[in-house]
């Protein structure tokens, strides 16, 4: 009979055990409701007896938990996934890992889903909340399952930056501040670059070169690089009567079809993460089989 | 025997410091081998090498043949490894920690089961098995570590300074454990500062400094071989005076001296009686095995008579601290 991965057991069992993952999940939530409760009690005082104040709170409302949701797992998911190997290593657990037969990959992977399982979790408990914005109307099918999408995304690709410094590094204290530093970089510096950028080229750059193929693509691809730029722009589309998978560029001469930013932002998202798990099994790696033969072959080059 | 380890000059560099130096190495198999040397010696190095946690810069190791850089994997098959610390997980009870690392080697479901009561009864941990690891005493926790390193039922087991930070008694237990895992087959490697201990369990040892092997073999041989001389106790029954002074005239015996008196002091007058005997008489012998054999006939064939003629061995302790220099 097929086994499930032994790492992933243990993890899971170990996380789940004791109050601190229900705690957790139970201070996730309230965060999250509080915010809900909140929003709802400003905007309907402000909206009054609006014939679309029902479509109105069920756009914010979808939103925000959209956004909240996406904060908290940017932060909590790295958080998961930095101490896993690293931990090991502190708790003097990763040589006997190392030398049993599980392979680098079984190890891995085993650490990054039992992360992903409680991201999974986590993100799974939001629908029920989310699904209040149906409740007003407003939101379509489509919006729900794209921001499903972009947080499942954003939880593989930050757990990912997470296991890889806990693969490089050995403790969990630099691994975590490693992997919210990478992050800090990444939501904060994209945006940044945008408005530096942005304000160069403003004025002093013909049009030709920002109606230009290449420009567009460019831009598209830095802009989807980040989660909230990314699935913002693909709701600001949506909301314009967009196509969900497309996007329709109108430069003076002609028409560029992009990917929808959505669609962009998880093919990349997915490319990175798949890199930065190959990088992290190539750390676990302990004695690899055929070094010597690489050795050999060098030695035997080297001596003509 | 055939050995189960063998290695061809070893070499790991850290850098510019030279952890082993053309280390070569052979275990048979069955033996239970004490790995010596000070802090810093290439011990663990080598240990570590053999469990495939290290690669060696040059040179080559291999363990049952099967070359640990070549087929890692098959060599982890053969090998439980035991490092100096226990890994606790938080969280875990006693069979879940053998079970995870059941799984981990591959075994089956049903198998695991019945394999983690038999090992937590081999280590006496049987009731502890729904005890949390982190409440275990340190010595338990070895036991625990070496069933661990028993899961997989591997034919060689590399014991980093087991003992180290153990009470007395878990000590006991613990030798006593690695006794029957010898009776049941299994080549034990195990590294120790306690040398008195080592030279008990021990079949063969082999004594490391700065990355160098100095000596290696059974125990009993190198004790002989390594001492400068032989220690030799003679208990008289009758004829002590003419034993003392045979001896003391014999051209092999360095040094005489009487049982209770310190070394170095020559026997002194007056000549012994055989009426407040037996006496027993130690006498540093330079000679080889024929040399000693012709002693016991020079002395028989002289009327003494001799109830006890056995060659003292010293203990480890005097032979690593001639062989080794105490550099690191």
């Amino acid at each position: 009979m097929l086994e499930l991965n032994p790492i992933l057991v243990k993890d899971l069992r170990s996380r789940m055990r004791g109050a601190r993952a229900y705690i957790l999940l139970t201070i996730y939530l309230l965060i999250l409701a509080g915010v809900t409760l909140l929003l709802y009690a400003a905007i309907s005082r402000d909206i009054g007896s609006d014939l679309n104040a029902g479509r109105r709170i069920g756009q914010a409302l979808f939103f925000t938990i959209a956004t909240v949701a996406l904060i908290e797992v940017c932060l909590i998911t790295p958080v998961l996934t930095s101490g896993s190997i690293a931990g090991e290593k502190e708790r003097q657990t990763y040589d006997l890992l190392v030398a049993s037969l599980l392979t680098p990959w079984q190890i891995v992977w085993g650490k990054l889903v039992s992360a992903l399982a409680f991201a999974l979790l986590l993100i799974t408990a939001i629908v029920p909340v989310m699904s209040l914005a149906f409740l007003f109307g407003g939101v379509g099918l489509a919006e729900v399952l794209i921001a499903i999408v972009g947080l499942i995304v954003t939880a593989i690709l930050y757990a990912t930056i997470g296991l890889f410094w806990s693969a490089l590094l050995n403790s969990s204290l630099g691994a975590t501040s490693f992997a919210i530093g990478t992050i800090i970089a990444l939501l904060l510096g994209i945006p940044f670059l945008i408005v530096i950028v942005s304000l160069i080229l403003g004025s002093s750059v013909p049009s030709d070169l920002l109606d230009s193929v290449w420009f567009i693509y460019l831009s598209r691809f830095v802009a989807a690089l980040h989660p909230f730029i990314a699935l913002g722009a693909t709701a600001s589309q949506l909301a314009g009567g967009g196509d969900t998978f497309f996007e329709v560029v109108r430069t003076g001469s002609t028409n560029v079809v992009v990917p929808s930013p959505w669609v962009l932002y998880t093919v990349l998202s997915l490319i990175f993460s798949t890199l930065l798990l190959a990088a992290s099994v190539r750390l676990v790696q302990p004695v690899q089989p055929g070094a010597d033969r690489k050795k050999r072959v060098r030695k035997a080059v080297e001596a003509g | 025997m055939t050995p189960i380890v063998e290695t061809h000059d070893l070499t790991r560099r850290y850098g510019t410091n030279l952890a082993l130096d053309h280390l070569n190495l052979a275990i048979p198999e069955g033996a239970i081998f004490g790995f010596i040397g000070p802090n810093g010696a290439g011990k663990t190095t080598t240990m570590r090498i053999l469990t495939t946690l290290l690669p060696p810069t040059s040179g080559e190791a291999r363990v049952a043949g099967v070359s640990v850089t070549r087929e890692p994997r098959v060599v982890r098959r053969l090998v439980g490894f035991m490092p100096d610390f226990f890994g606790v997980y938080d969280n875990m009870k006693s069979w879940e920690y053998l079970d995870f690392f059941g799984r981990s080697y591959g075994i089956p479901a049903q198998r695991r089961q019945q394999l983690i009561g038999e090992l937590l009864e081999l280590v006496d941990l049987a009731h502890k098995r729904d005890e949390p690891v982190m409440s275990l005493s340190r010595g338990m926790k070895q036991r625990l570590s070496l069933a661990r390193a028993m899961m997989h039922d591997p034919r060689l087991l590399i014991l980093d300074e087991p003992a180290s930070g153990l009470d007395p008694r878990a000590r006991i237990e613990l030798r006593e454990l690695l006794k029957e895992l010898r009776a049941m087959g299994k080549t034990i490697m195990i590294s120790s500062h306690i040398l008195t201990e080592l030279a008990e369990m021990c079949t063969h040892i082999g004594i490391i400094e700065r990355g160098k092997l100095l000596a290696a073999g059974e125990v009993q041989e190198i004790l002989r071989t390594m001492r400068p001389h032989r220690i030799v106790e003679i208990r008289v029954v009758a004829g002590a005076a003419r034993a003392e002074e045979l001896l003391r005239t014999h051209p092999d015996v360095l040094e005489l001296r009487r049982e209770g008196a310190r070394a170095g002091t020559e026997v002194e007058e007056p000549p012994l009686d055989d009426e407040t005997g037996p006496h027993t008489l130690l006498a540093d012998f330079a000679g080889d095995e024929h040399a000693l054999g012709d002693l016991l006939a020079l002395l028989i064939a002289e009327g003494v008579r001799i109830s006890h003629f056995a060659e003292q061995f010293g203990d480890l302790e005097d032979i690593f601290l001639h062989v080794t220099k105490g550099i690191v």
